[in-house]
């Protein structure tokens, strides 16, 4: 309740920072959308030739991209530095963070916003409305992988740029790791073979906030319940788990630094 | 010009002295036609056909090769444009005795050239393995040329971008439109010939198509008549794309304001 309190306060100073910049922030909410609308025009015309792949039309791939793009958007939004943690383990400005009685983790991830992610957001909401799997039970199963996506996004963006704490800058490995899961992650994984959907399962399991949720969303199974709720967990204990590991070698310059 | 050539060649040297940064970048080639080789095989298998529209599996990959080779070796040079401009170094740049567009021009180039070679090197191996041997030496020789101009386009489009930091100061986002444009319209993600009708004829007439289709288009199916149309409505738009950043640029310069020193 405490992390919740806090959690709200930031969301809250990062919001009024927004508004400081309000149209340069609502400009990036509506590029977004827009750049979001343009790239789905290709399964626009893909489906348009092909109608149906494997069982996958039109509005499974708008689901996809509404639960993909929700996830990646809340993500961005209200924890926008699980992009760049890398960044802030290798030059040494956790001390800020270790300096205050809060959860580590947690601060510094939520202490960034990316307006963008808001435009995200917006799109994702809007691709789910016009998918047509909106009903009662399919709104709440939407739901659910959406904060399963977050929980998958983040922790796997945070375990890889943990590895900082180890080998220093690892930018060039973080934007490799970003980019395979958010590309991946717009695909259904019926496109690939085996081994391949093994990899999106687990290594890159970009899998998990795309393909696997979609189909929980379509029809509700045991199964998809079981992969979306247990998969967010297991990498959420891990990410956390390897950054506070990480964490016990962290070691810094003096330099004075504020966050901002 | 030997001042230019002195900053493509820095540009150039940059680029080498962060190796594992240019190596990153190579794996996206990668992501990309694994992606797509997945999507194509399976839509073929599915479909029953062995060719669509006239093109084959081994063609429809080799296509997104050379196209997102060129994607990934387009210049940025808005976000430096846009950089300077904000942080108020494009001061510095404009008292120097270059031109501020030639001096950019100069920079993309070396930016982007090592970064077309490597994508090509590393597009090639991938492609090779899961497609078969490239295209035929008139394909890569058409593609190369169509290029040049490709390059070009891309580069005054970067331009009245990184421009447009003089009146806006945040111009991400329109790269990001601008770059789902040509993702879409320029054929990158879907070659032209598998477009309705309708919407053929609408992008032909934009300069999209030239960014990217006609490159790629050529290297695959190699045609000295589609080469001659490619060609020409590459420089017209060029023409016109240049006299655009001519006139922007000019509009730049009366607007700027620079505080302090």
């Amino acid at each position: 309740m405490k992390n919740l309190k806090f959690l709200l306060a930031l969301w809250r100073a990062n919001l009024q920072a927004a508004m400081e910049f309000r149209s340069a922030f609502l400009t990036q909410i509506v590029f977004m959308v827009i750049n979001n609308g343009a790239y789905f025009m290709f399964w626009y015309l893909y489906f348009d030739k092909f109608k149906e792949v494997r069982g996958w039309t039109l509005h499974d791939m708008m689901l996809l991209y509404g639960i993909a793009a929700t996830a990646w958007g809340m993500a961005a939004y209200f924890f926008g530095h699980f992009t760049t943690l890398g960044e802030v383990i290798a030059q040494g400005r956790l001390d800020y963070y270790l300096s205050l009685p809060k959860p580590v983790l947690l601060h510094v991830l939520a202490s960034k916003s990316i307006g963008s992610g808001m435009g995200d957001i917006l799109y994702g909401v809007a691709s789910y409305l016009l998918s047509g799997y909106l009903t009662g039970d399919g709104f709440l199963r939407y739901l659910l992988s959406v904060l399963a996506g977050v929980c998958i996004f983040i922790s796997f963006l945070t375990i890889i740029q943990s590895l900082s704490f180890w080998l220093g800058n690892t930018v060039a490995l973080s934007q490799i790791a970003l980019s395979a899961m958010l590309t991946f992650s717009l695909y259904p994984s019926v496109l690939f073979d085996t081994t391949t959907k093994f990899i999106l399962l687990t290594i890159i399991p970009a899998a998990l906030v795309g393909t696997v949720p979609a189909e929980f969303v379509r029809s509700f199974s045991w199964q998809s319940l079981l992969q979306v709720t247990a998969a967010s967990a297991i990498f959420l204990v891990l990410a956390v788990t390897v950054f506070h590991s990480g964490l016990r070698r962290y070691e810094s310059g003096s330099a004075i630094q504020v966050e901002v | 010009m030997k001042k230019y050539l002195a900053v493509i060649n820095m540009q150039f040297i940059n680029n080498i002295a962060y190796p594992g940064d240019f190596l990153g970048r190579s794996v996206s080639i990668a992501v990309f036609l694994f992606i797509f080789a997945g999507l194509w095989k399976t839509t073929f298998l599915v479909t029953g056909t062995d060719t669509l529209n006239g093109l084959t599996f081994a063609n429809l990959l080799w296509y997104l090769m050379m196209a997102e080779t060129i994607e990934l070796g387009r210049p940025r040079i808005n976000r430096v444009i846009s950089e300077q401009v904000k942080n108020g170094e494009v001061a510095y740049i404009l008292s120097k005795p270059y031109n501020f567009i030639l001096y950019h021009f100069s920079f993309g180039l070396g930016d982007s050239l090592l970064r077309i070679i490597m994508n090509i090197i590393v597009g090639v191996l991938i492609t090779w393995l899961l497609a078969g041997p490239p295209p035929s030496p008139l394909g890569w020789v058409m593609a190369l040329t169509a290029m040049i101009g490709a390059w070009l386009l891309h580069f005054c489009m970067m331009a009245l971008i990184g421009l447009a930091a003089f009146l806006v100061e945040e111009t991400n986002s329109f790269e990001l439109v601008y770059q789902k444009m040509v993702f879409v319209l320029g054929g990158m993600m879907l070659p032209l010939d598998l477009f309705p009708e309708w919407l053929q004829r609408i992008t032909r007439m934009l300069p999209f198509p030239y960014m990217m289709y006609a490159p790629a288009r050529l290297f695959v199916k190699p045609d000295l008549s589609l080469f001659g149309q490619m060609l020409a409505g590459q420089w017209i738009w060029v023409a016109v794309l240049v006299f655009a950043v001519a006139l922007a640029y000019r509009g730049s310069e009366k607007v700027l304001t620079v505080n302090g020193g």
